[in-house]
Order: structure tokens, then C-alpha cells, then sequence
């Protein structure tokens, strides 16, 4: 538009990244060269450009206090949530396909758990000399990926079981637990190594948590100062047996923390 | 063991050492004050027959009844790792001058004996607690600080055991000040 | 926080009409020791425009164990760098003071866990120094033995780990894989994998037998067509060289300065090791080189421990052609009372000059066992050469220097 171009003092790039528009230009260029630049340009205007309301002649909207006092609102949804919770709905498995399941609970189950079983991805959590055997047992000579458990995720929200290879300090108990809580449902804790199992070597240390059983719910315990490969091999099949028989600690769990109140 | 090196520290440092310089195996000691290290490390670090120019540790040593902060060096003119012991520090309030301005690599080394023991080091740029949590309250390895058998009564993320052992009775978050370096219980 | 019967309310001065304000505030602040920042810390947390503070760990794939960062970055480029580290602290020196002289060897074990032999073996010089305990010939030379083997596992690892930090993920099987072979010859001679608890005042634990010398034997006539193939992988692979290539230069004036020992300080140009500048055990009488490089970067650093795996198969070698007979371990009593005094002791550690200061009461328990690691030390390194490079030069830098956590927190 020839006569309202503005005058743009500051050099705004960001209006104008490649310089379609010379009349940003700082130095003050004559205009646009004909059909040079025809890239479509925001107008630089302040104006408020009036909204465009539509009258709402599609329906007519229902009046809240039609429905009585407890029926809507903050007290509404509480209610809702306590007749959902009674109901039992939450505290069973959460990964369900609904309905289906309601037919055959127990054969889809079963296969869900296998599938978890052989895939069960472990969370990249090495503390101390724990670590480096779980390495070992990750890598070629005893190799875990026969049991689908290699890809160590990086990222606790990508991971299902949180082996806990190494002491545990005081210092290093609430980035752990915080770990913990970012891994999905389901989720499975091993306890690598005599520290995590008991305090193990520094049970009289001043900075030890002496367990990790005292801050998280501790599925299988891999004892060994530190356990060869083999050993947490065999922890590890063992976890995949509780996994398929539905037993340790997540299945009973309803949804929500799971470090017990009070702590 | 070296004899040469003896009778030049005793002819360099006499009057500094408050102690015989003692021998044993490949290791020679040298004890000063706390006052004194900043000139006699100085001296050993930059005098070229002195030479000592790597350090190989920096640790400080809770007597019982004082404080002590040892620095060991190395030298090429010597076979003997050279000890200086700085010795006589108060316990209650125990003050050194920093190394870190001939070696940096001592900062941390000094955190280090600052989280354990309480050792202030006057001159270290970043005097903070390196091992334990910053707002621990104890100091662990002073002799006064004891070690129980099954020390964790609440587990959860505040398990400071040792804190709750040693704390006195009315010991609460507002009353648990540093009264010019004086440890509590 | 607790909240026990016996804790007062800490305001109840407030409610106390007999107690005057100014009083009870006169009281809780003038005599407080400031918890405020160090001149370090407020010089980091001060952001300037456009910088961002980013915390990487304690959990994070590429650190060495539990290490804590935060970077504080323009862009992609760091500006400053702040270790936090304590997240493995365990306390062995107290727990040390605490045990006997005997048991203390097994807390020092966990220190630095992939090189634990040498963990073990500074303070019992030290022990041994204390009690003026002569070790036998036949001791020393199985010590060195062991002890350089693990050097090439810990080698071996640490070069897994470069490539494993850079990206790679091949490099750390076969890294593993020359690892495993050696801990199972080192379980064969000590009995355990990992945390050896082989080493004894005035010896070590048993002779050696004849599955260790068979494997021995086995790995020794392959160790050095394994080593060419594993550096074939990476010595000229583009990517890792330029990416380590002129990275985290460390000049040897300031390494001094940090007091770097090892690996870090060899690389830059300083001839420094405590095998030579102070021997101990039996090395005087082997026959082996210091390799040393100018340029002080991370592939220096990288390309000098292969040296010096070439050298631990020659020390290796030597031992086994020098191996004299006799017994294992010096008699010593089962409990051990030295008189009082002190010992310092100092090995060349795979990671650089590991030490330990034992100072004895003339009681069955040390008095104050100090361990100096070199991990700890380097770490200081960090701060010092990241700024000005990229976020992902932090992971090369920081695999070069080799730290390991357990050393690093005691």
C-alpha cells in the first residue's frame, strides 16, 4: 500500500526476517519495485480489529442451576471421582483396552504380561560398583538383550524397571526417588547389589540409606558385594516370573503415590 | 630418608618450625603454625632448591584436643615426600590461610576438610560443603561426631541420622546457630 | 523434619510477653555464621543476557556415576560449569577409624571400583610403613602383576566410555569384552569379580594357581593382536578425532597448578609418574617407559592410555620372566597394634597418583585414615577448560579426565 506505509524507526527484523518489505527499511527506500516482492506482509497497524461474533442460534444452552445445588462444579467432579474410585474401576489394571478385556480377563492378561515380561526396559540408574556389573551384564559376554532388557533408557518416562545398582546416600535418596515416581505405570524396582539391599559394607555409615526398601517398594533383591552378571541374570528372570504371575508390588497398587502416606 | 633435605629445611625455615623435623622411612615432617603457611608454602613452592611444586594431598586431622592441617608435597630435588603439618589449630573455631593461591587444585581438596572437620580456609573463593548436603549440620569426621549401628529412624528423604543422634535436646531449626564456630553437643 | 514430643515451639519467645523483640531477633541473627553464597557461587549463579543455567544429573547417561552439573550456557555454548558432587559420599574414612586395621582394607575396596587393586594397595603401604613390615619378593611381584592388569581393564574401560560419551556404541562391547576376560582371570587368582580384597599387610592373599597362569598365558598371546584391533575401531575415526582433537587443551604450567597426577598430566607434556619419581615395590627392577605427549588434549589423553596399556603387557611380561619364589604374605599377627606415627604412601593409579595417609594411635584401629584420589582432583579440571566449548564437548572433556565417582565421594 503506497500511502500507509509507517515509518518503523526500530529495525523490526521480525516483521520482516528476509527484507520483503522495504518499507521497513531503516534507510528509507522508495517503495516497493513492481512485482519484486508480492510475499503477503502483516499490517503494521496498531487498530483493534473488532471481533466478529456470531449469535448462537444452533441451540439453547442449558441453565446450570436446572440441575440442583451438588450436581455442577468443584463439588460435582469430587463426587464423581468418589463414585469412580468405589466403583473399583481404578485399581485394576490401568493399560486395559476397555471392554474387550471384560470379556476375556484372563488369557489378554496373560498376554499382556508376557509381552511386559520379555520387555521389560531398565533405567540407566548405575550408582557405584553395582554399575559397572550391570553394565557387564549388559554387555556381550553375558548378554541381557537375550531377555529383551538392552536398550538401558536414558529417560525414567521411557523406562518400566528401575534397577538400583550402587550405595544409596542420603544426598542421592531424593533425585532416586524422584526417578521413581517419573516412571510409568507398570513398573518394577530391583535391588542391585548388598547396599541397596540392606546398607550391605557402610551399614554404619552416617550417609547411607541403609536399603532402598526404606524409601521405595523393592520388587526383587539381587543380593552380591557385587553380584556377578549371572546373579543379576537370575534376579532379573525371576522379576519376569513375578511379572507374569502378577505378583510384587504393582499390581495391588492403586493408582496413585507409591510411597505410603506418612512417610 | 633424606639428610640433606633436613638440614636445609632446619637452615631455611628454623625459626618457623615449631618441632624437630622428623624422618621415617621416605617421608620427612615439617611442623609449623597456622600463621606460617602462607610464607612457608610459599617459599617451599617457589624457591628453586626447594622446588616443591606438586601437591600431592591437603587434609586436615582432628586430634582430639586440636586441629591440624597437613599438606604433602613432592619435590624433584628429593626423594622424600616432604609433610607440613599445620598444627594448633583451635577445635572450636579453626582457622587456616588457603593454598589455593598456589594451587588451585587445592580448592576443593579444602572443602573437602571444611565439610568434615569445620576448618575454615581463609582465601578459598568457594568454601561450601562439597560431599555432604548444604544444609547438613554436622561436621562427620571431628572425634565428637560417632557413628551408631542402625542409624536411620525415619526413612524417606530427610534421613539425616546423625543429626537427630547428636542434636541436644532443645535443638530446633531457629536455635541451631553457629555461635562463632562453636560445635553444638 | 522431625516432629518429636521433646522439640519446643520454636517461636514460643514470640508469644512470651516478658521477652523483648529486639531481644529474641538480636539473638538469632548476630551471631549466625552467614549460610550465604561463596564468591564463587554468587559469581556463577549471576546470569548475564541471554544465559540459562542447565543441570545435568545426578542421573545421566554420560557421567561416570553420580555426578551433578550445571552448565550455564549461551546458547550451545557453556560459559561456566559447576560440579556438584557428594551424591556417593559413603564415609569410609570415618568408618575406617572405626574398624581394625585389617578390616579397613575392605572399605577402601569401593573406592575407585574399576581399579580397586589399587585402592587397596596405598594404604596398605602405609599399614606396612607403620608397622615397618617387610613384604616378600614373591608378594611384590604378584601385587605388580595384579595390579597392572588391572591397569589394562581400567584402560580398556575408560577408552569404552570415551567412545560411549562421544556416541558411540560399539567401542564399550569391545571394551567389556577384554574387561571380562581379565576379571576372570583376577577371579580366578583373588576370588571375587569386582571388589577384590586381595591385598594384606605384608602380602597378599594367596599365590598364585594354575587357572590364573593358564588364562593368563591365553590372554597374554592375544592381548596384543586385541589391542591393535580395538584401536583400529577409533584411533582413526574421523568422528572421535575431530571431535577430541584440540579439545580442553591443558597446559602443563596449569596442570601443575591443579595438581593433576597421572594419565591428565603425562598428556601434557609433564614425565611425572609416581612409578618412576618415587618407586615402590619392585619397579625399580622392571624395565618399562613413561609415555608421554605434548599436546595436553582429550585425544592426547586418550592415545596415551593405549601407550600405557602397551606398557602394563610389558610389565606383565617382565614380572612373569622375573618372578622369584618364595611366600606370599609377611607373618603378622591377627590383630595389629603400630606404634604410634604416621605413613603416607602414594601408587600410580590408572586415573593418576592415588594415596593414602594413615596416621596410627598405637591402638587396632586407625586413628584417621585419609585417601587422596586423584578423580577428585581432576574434576576441578572441568570447571577449567569447558567454558567456551559446546554443551556436547562437556561429555568429551569429561570422559578424558576419567573420574570415577566412587573415588571422587569417598
Amino acid at each position: 500500500m503506497a500511502q500507509g506505509r509507517p515509518h518503523v524507526a526500530v529495525n523490526d527484523r521480525a516483521l520482516d526476517p528476509i527484507g520483503a518489505n522495504s518499507a521497513l527499511d531503516p534507510v528509507g527506500g522508495s517503495g516497493a519495485p513492481d512485482g519484486a516482492t508480492a510475499l503477503p506482509v502483516p499490517a503494521a497497524s496498531t487498530d483493534v480489529v473488532e471481533a466478529i461474533v456470531v449469535p448462537n442460534t444452533l441451540w439453547t444452552p442449558v441453565d446450570p442451576a436446572d440441575y440442583g445445588p451438588g450436581t455442577t462444579g468443584l463439588n460435582a467432579e469430587i463426587e464423581h471421582l468418589r463414585e469412580v474410585e468405589a466403583s473399583g474401576v481404578m485399581s485394576r489394571d490401568d493399560a486395559r483396552w476397555s471392554g474387550a478385556l471384560e470379556i476375556i480377563p484372563t488369557k489378554a492378561d496373560y498376554v499382556l504380561d508376557l509381552i511386559r515380561a520379555n520387555s521389560l526396559w531398565p533405567l540407566l540408574s548405575g550408582l557405584a560398583c553395582c554399575a559397572i556389573e550391570m553394565m557387564s551384564t549388559a554387555t556381550s559376554r553375558n548378554d541381557i538383550d537375550r531377555w529383551g532388557m538392552f536398550p538401558f533408557r536414558a529417560s525414567p518416562r521411557q523406562a518400566d524397571v528401575l534397577i538400583v545398582a550402587g550405595t544409596l546416600t542420603t544426598k542421592m535418596a531424593e533425585p532416586l526417588l524422584r526417578l521413581w515416581e517419573e516412571i510409568p505405570e507398570p513398573k518394577w524396582c530391583v535391588a542391585m547389589g548388598d547396599c541397596t539391599c540392606s546398607g550391605g559394607r557402610f551399614k554404619r555409615s552416617y550417609s547411607t540409606v541403609q536399603g532402598i526398601d526404606r524409601i521405595m517398594p523393592v520388587d526383587v533383591y539381587v543380593p552380591g558385594c557385587p553380584p556377578r552378571p549371572e546373579g543379576l541374570i537370575y534376579g532379573m528372570m525371576k522379576l519376569q516370573k513375578l511379572v507374569v504371575d502378577r505378583r510384587g508390588h504393582w499390581p495391588e497398587r492403586k493408582i496413585g503415590p507409591t510411597v505410603p502416606a506418612g512417610l | 630418608m633424606d639428610r640433606a633435605l633436613r638440614t636445609r629445611l632446619e637452615r631455611r625455615f628454623g625459626e618457623r618450625l615449631t618441632g624437630p623435623v622428623r624422618q621415617r622411612h621416605d617421608e620427612t615432617e615439617i611442623r609449623i603454625t597456622a600463621a606460617d603457611v602462607t610464607e612457608v608454602v610459599r617459599s617451599l613452592h617457589d624457591e628453586p632448591e626447594l622446588d616443591f611444586r606438586l601437591l600431592a594431598d591437603l587434609c586436615g586431622v582432628d586430634t582430639g584436643d586440636r586441629m591440624q592441617v597437613v599438606y604433602h608435597l613432592w619435590s624433584a630435588t628429593t626423594v622424600d615426600w616432604l609433610r607440613v603439618v599445620a598444627d594448633g589449630l583451635d577445635r572450636e573455631s579453626p582457622r587456616v590461610p588457603s593454598a589455593t593461591f598456589l594451587w588451585k587444585g587445592a580448592e576443593w581438596m579444602e572443602r573437602e576438610a571444611y565439610d568434615m572437620f569445620g576448618i575454615v580456609f581463609e582465601g578459598n573463593r568457594d568454601l561450601r560443603r562439597i560431599y555432604m548436603p548444604d544444609d547438613y549440620a554436622s561436621f562427620p569426621l571431628r572425634k565428637d561426631f560417632h557413628l551408631a549401628d542402625d542409624s536411620s529412624r525415619s526413612p524417606g528423604l530427610g534421613v539425616r541420622p546423625m543429626e537427630e543422634t547428636l542434636a541436644p535436646a532443645d535443638a530446633t531449626p531457629a536455635t541451631l546457630l553457629r555461635r562463632s564456630g562453636a560445635e553444638r553437643a | 523434619m522431625t516432629t518429636d514430643a521433646r522439640t519446643p515451639n520454636p517461636h514460643a519467645a514470640l508469644d512470651d510477653p516478658s521477652v523483648l523483640i529486639e531481644d529474641v531477633v538480636r539473638e538469632s541473627i548476630v551471631e549466625a555464621v552467614p549460610i550465604g553464597r561463596t564468591e564463587r557461587q554468587a559469581e556463577f549463579y549471576t546470569l548475564r543476557d541471554g544465559e540459562m543455567l542447565l543441570n545435568m544429573g545426578p542421573q545421566h547417561p554420560s557421567t561416570h556415576g553420580v555426578l551433578r552439573v550445571v552448565l550455564k550456557i549461551d546458547g550451545e555454548r557453556v560459559v561456566d560449569i559447576d560440579p556438584v558432587i557428594g551424591y556417593l559420599h559413603r564415609g569410609v574414612e570415618k568408618l575406617c577409624e572405626n574398624a581394625d586395621y585389617h578390616q579397613a582394607i575392605c572399605y577402601t575396596d569401593p573406592l575407585e571400583y574399576v581399579s580397586s587393586l589399587f585402592c587397596e594397595w596405598a594404604p596398605v603401604m602405609a599399614f606396612e610403613k607403620l608397622l615397618d613390615v617387610e613384604v616378600p619378593r614373591r608378594a611384590e611381584y604378584i601385587r605388580v602383576l595384579s595390579t597392572e592388569l588391572n591397569r589394562v581393564a581400567s584402560h580398556a574401560l575408560t577408552m569404552g566410555w570415551f567412545a560411549l560419551d562421544l556416541g558411540g556404541l560399539t567401542p564399550v562391547l569391545y571394551s567389556f569384552i577384554e574387561r571380562d576376560e581379565i576379571m576372570e582371570m583376577l577371579t580366578a587368582l583373588t576370588g571375587q569379580k569386582l571388589l577384590f580384597n586381595y591385598m594384606r599387610i605384608g602380602g597378599v592373599n594367596g599365590d598364585l594357581n594354575h587357572e590364573f597362569m593358564s588364562r593368563l598365558g591365553d590372554w597374554m598371546s592375544r592381548a596384543a593382536r586385541h589391542i591393535e584391533s580395538n584401536q583400529g575401531l577409533l584411533n582413526e575415526n574421523e568422528i572421535l578425532v575431530r571431535r577430541a582433537r584440540g579439545l580442553g587443551i591443558l597446559d602443563p604450567e596449569t596442570a601443575l597448578r591443579m595438581a593433576v597426577t597421572g594419565p591428565n598430566l603425562r598428556a601434557s607434556g609433564v614425565p611425572f609418574d609416581v612409578r618412576r619419581a618415587h618407586p615402590y615395590s619392585v619397579f625399580p627392577e622392571l624395565d618399562f617407559d613413561i609415555p608421554t605427549r605434548q599436546e595436553g588434549d582429550c585425544l592426547a589423553r586418550y592415545l596415551l592410555r593405549i601407550d600405557e596399556i602397551k606398557q602394563s603387557l610389558r610389565i606383565i611380561d617382565r614380572c612373569l620372566h622375573q618372578l622369584p619364589d618364595g611366600p606370599v604374605m609377611a607373618r603378622l599377627p591377627r590383630l595389629v597394634r603400630p606404634r604410634p606415627g604416621r605413613a603416607f604412601a602414594a601408587v600410580e593409579g590408572p586415573r593418576g597418583m592415588y594415596a593414602a595417609y594413615v596416621i596410627s594411635d598405637g591402638t587396632d584401629q586407625p586413628f584417621r585414615m585419609r585417601i587422596h584420589d586423584p578423580s577428585f582432583v581432576h574434576l576441578q579440571l572441568v570447571g577449567l577448560m569447558t567454558p567456551g566449548n559446546l554443551v556436547a564437548d562437556t561429555m568429551a572433556i569429561m570422559a578424558s579426565l576419567d573420574p570415577v565417582m566412587g573415588g571422587v565421594d569417598k
